[in-house]
């Protein structure tokens, strides 16, 4: 392609501009994080990842909400000392609170920060497996923090990290760990032989039950009707997921927050397009057979 | 050149005159049957593999013209995994190429039977059979574990697509795109919505047929599948199953496969191989240094067995293995091929057995005891699968080892050509192996005279080294593990 060396020049100078001055509290401009707007889920992207939900740092991701660990006690998941067999050190910070609610392919983040005031209490983290996008927001929320320091902690509570989640949810989440999941807008994959990389299917169900606590809430919203089939088949065949009924979904503050101030819902607004939204809540597990 | 046995399994039996063991070998497309009391037979049965027919429709053709009958007689398909049912009535195989999983009944002659072909839509992985005989769970390289009957009764035949099949039913309508220009807000994406359009204008597109057979989609990874276990404890069970992206995940088993209880992460490259050890305890191994024990009922990784140092040891400590080391011996890397429990009978030592990709050793090791190194069985050939004979009184003394006879030891490229393809041990008293020629008398047939199902394509070339694309082809079937290694610098 001819514009990509001005491009990343343009992307390079800016990135620049970024580390040189400080107290840089500006919030980042999209225009120089554009991404195509697919990734493979299925290939090896040189990924970061834990390898299991203790091992994950997420006191660095939250350091308002971050505390030294103290031995014994510091961590408060029963999972806390697993994988470390090897004596290796228990080091640094943890949270003071886990993770309570996904936004799997957040995007711009365009609900993170539009929930991060409605739910100051809770934990909040995007999930985005292209890297420019991912370092948007990352650097938007550096921003608003600076722009929002101490004592004030609005969005302390909300924070970005690169992954693929169709692979490796269950490294950063424990059992029954999160309230909330959110899928916004979801890549389509509207070819039939690449239905196996949308983000809902049966099979992938399991993981999201999983990481999911019972009454725990999958959000999808999609402007294409047949994905929003798809993924309402999909979650209905499913035993572990139960529909949320249409009352319950008006009265849930989160359902406006993602119909409207999502980047994909205000750009199917501006075009006038349908939304399609389904939410379903985890079940409890049946007693064993 | 004979081909080596792929996988070997052995199935223990009780007769009248005490007990006695089949002993069932994967040669390339061939599977092979030798009893313990002399009895051989080969599938295809070369009456099998061709017939005489007299067709009356085409007078012209030649009576008595030979026509291949099944698939399976065609030597482009290799078997990739087989077992046993518990009752030992039944033989399951999976040929690679076609992705087909294949039923056998052994008959009282010691022959296979194929009742079934079942081709899957995605190339199956690893197979098991649930304790009862009446599944088959198949693990596949899209990640997904469907169960199959294993034998499939009449009425199944007529269900077309189970409902959990994620195609999309075939409607005879004109094709719409599910976008339309309202979802699409990029120029190359309304571009690709024209072309969806003009494609649509040509017709149809033949779509894929669906499976016609009785199929049932119970869970899946986003990563190929590399084995599946099924365990049993305190009357419930599970499904373990184990993947490319170092996942071994704990489901329910059936009919709640759909349920997961847990992971066990803590692998760093990928997992090849599950092995359930009579403690309870699970061992896994894959492309990193160490194998991983696991209480797998909680998740709680145990120990770590160092299954890197125990192969660079023996490599260095072997003269003519040395030479073939890495000189910076960092990058000397190992794959699980196989672990097996060595079912001891005590219950306080719990032993296992481990071989390795290219390696022409198997590797001794004490759950929970570090202390000393374990034994290694030094082998002619590279090990590749390993059974037990006569384990009937719940001792695993006696071993049969298929070792690569078509390549050099320790190396998966140099070749060679060995007539030996088993190698036979025996465990003394002392606990020490060693190598029973009895036993490899006895099985010589199977060793080296068995039909290797490529009899036709080295029947005039004799020499190795004339068929490289042959040997490119035995080596895939062989070694296919490193493949799964990531390689650094992936795309972005």
């Amino acid at each position: 392609m001819a514009g990509e060396p001005a491009k990343r020049q343009k992307r390079e100078a800016y990135r620049q501009s970024l580390t040189t001055e400080e107290q840089n509290i500006a919030l980042p401009k999209k225009k120089f994080y554009r991404q195509r707007a697919h990734a493979n889920p299925f290939s090896d992207h040189a990924l970061t990842y834990p390898r299991g939900p203790a091992d994950m740092d997420w006191a660095s991701l939250y350091p308002a909400h971050a505390v030294e660990k103290t031995g014994e006690g510091a961590g408060d998941d029963e999972s806390h000392d697993r994988d470390r067999d090897d004596g290796e050190k228990e080091k640094g910070k943890t949270i003071t609170k886990p993770v309570e609610i996904a936004d799997i392919g957040c995007g711009f983040g365009g609900l993170l920060f539009a929930l991060a005031p409605k739910l100051p209490e809770t934990l909040i983290v995007g999930m985005e497996i292209r890297t420019s996008v991912t370092e948007y927001v990352q650097e938007k929320v550096r921003a608003l923090r600076a722009q929002n320091a101490a004592p004030n902690t609005a969005y302390q509570n909300v924070a970005c990290i690169r992954a693929n989640t169709m692979k490796f949810l269950p490294n950063f989440f424990a059992k029954a760990q999160l309230a909330k999941i959110f899928l916004c807008f979801p890549d389509p994959h509207f070819k039939q032989r690449k239905h196996k990389a949308r983000i809902v299917s049966y099979t992938l169900n399991s993981e999201y039950a999983f990481v999911l606590r019972p009454g725990g809430v999958v959000y999808t919203i999609t402007d294409v009707e047949d994905l929003h089939v798809w993924m309402r088949g999909h979650f209905e065949k499913h035993p572990s997921f139960e529909r949320v009924s249409e009352e319950d979904e008006a009265a849930d503050e989160c359902v406006e927050v993602m119909r409207m101030e999502t980047e994909e819902g205000k750009k199917v607004e501006r075009n006038g397009g349908r939304k399609f939204v389904a939410c379903f809540r985890r079940v409890e597990d049946p007693r064993w057979p | 050149m004979k081909l080596p046995y792929q996988c070997i399994e052995v199935a223990d039996r009780s007769i009248d005159s005490g007990n006695e063991w089949l002993l069932f070998g994967a040669s390339g497309s061939k599977l092979i049957v030798q009893s313990s009391t002399g009895v051989q037979s080969v599938w295809p049965a070369e009456e099998d593999e061709v017939r005489h027919i007299n067709r009356d429709d085409e007078p012209e053709e030649p009576p008595g013209k030979r026509v291949k009958l099944s698939p399976a007689a065609n030597p482009e398909l290799n078997v990739s995994c087989v077992t046993l049912s518990s009752d030992k009535q039944y033989l399951v195989a999976v040929t690679a190429e076609d992705k087909c999983i294949r039923v056998f009944q052994i008959n009282s002659e010691y022959q296979l039977h194929e009742l079934s072909q079942r081709c899957m839509a995605r190339r199956p992985c690893s197979i098991i059979l649930t304790p009862d005989d009446s599944t088959i769970l198949c693990a596949d390289k899209f990640g997904d574990v469907y169960s199959l009957p294993l034998l499939p009764s009449p009425d199944d035949e007529e269900i077309e697509t189970p409902q959990n099949e994620q195609t999309e039913p075939v409607v005879e309508k004109p094709y719409a795109p599910a976008a339309s220009l309202l979802t699409v807000h990029s120029g190359r994406n309304r571009k690709t919505l024209e072309e969806q359009l003009k494609q649509a204008s040509k017709g149809p597109s033949k779509p894929k047929e669906p499976l016609k057979f009785k199929h049932e989609l119970l869970l899946g990874h986003v990563s190929m599948l590399t084995d599946i276990l099924y365990a049993t404890v305190d009357d419930r069970s599970y499904v373990l199953t184990a993947d490319r992206d170092e996942h071994i995940r704990i489901s329910r088993g059936l009919p709640q496969a759909h349920i997961i209880e847990g992971f066990c992460l803590g692998h760093e490259d990928f997992v090849s191989r599950l092995c359930l050890s009579q403690s309870g305890l699970l061992v896994s191994g894959g492309g990193d240094a160490s194998l991983l024990v696991w209480d797998w009922f909680n998740n709680q990784l145990i120990e770590r067995l160092p299954i890197r140092d125990s192969a660079l040891s023996y490599f260095e400590s072997n003269p003519q293995l040395t030479s073939i080391l890495p000189e910076d011996r960092k990058n000397f890397k190992v794959a699980v091929r196989g672990i097996w429990d060595l079912a001891s009978g005590e219950t306080t030592k719990y032993e296992i057995l481990v071989a390795c990709e290219g390696i022409p050793a198997l590797f001794q090791f004490t759950l929970g005891d570090r202390s000393k190194p374990g034994a290694v069985i030094s082998l002619n050939g590279n090990a590749l699968d390993v059974a037990f004979l006569g384990s009937s009184e719940n001792t695993r003394k006696m071993i049969v080892v298929s070792v690569d006879n078509v390549h050099k030891p320790g190396s998966t490229t140099a070749v060679r050509d060995s007539p030996h393809r088993l190698q036979c041990f025996s465990r003394q008293g002392n606990g020490e192996w060693e190598e029973n020629s009895g036993v490899a008398q006895s099985l010589d047939w199977f060793s080296r005279q068995a039909p290797d199902g490529n009899d036709n394509a080295y029947a005039e070339s004799n020499s190795i080294a004339s068929d490289t694309k042959d040997l490119a082809a035995v080596r895939a079937i062989l070694y296919g593990l490193e493949n799964l290694r990531k390689r650094p610098g992936a795309e972005d």
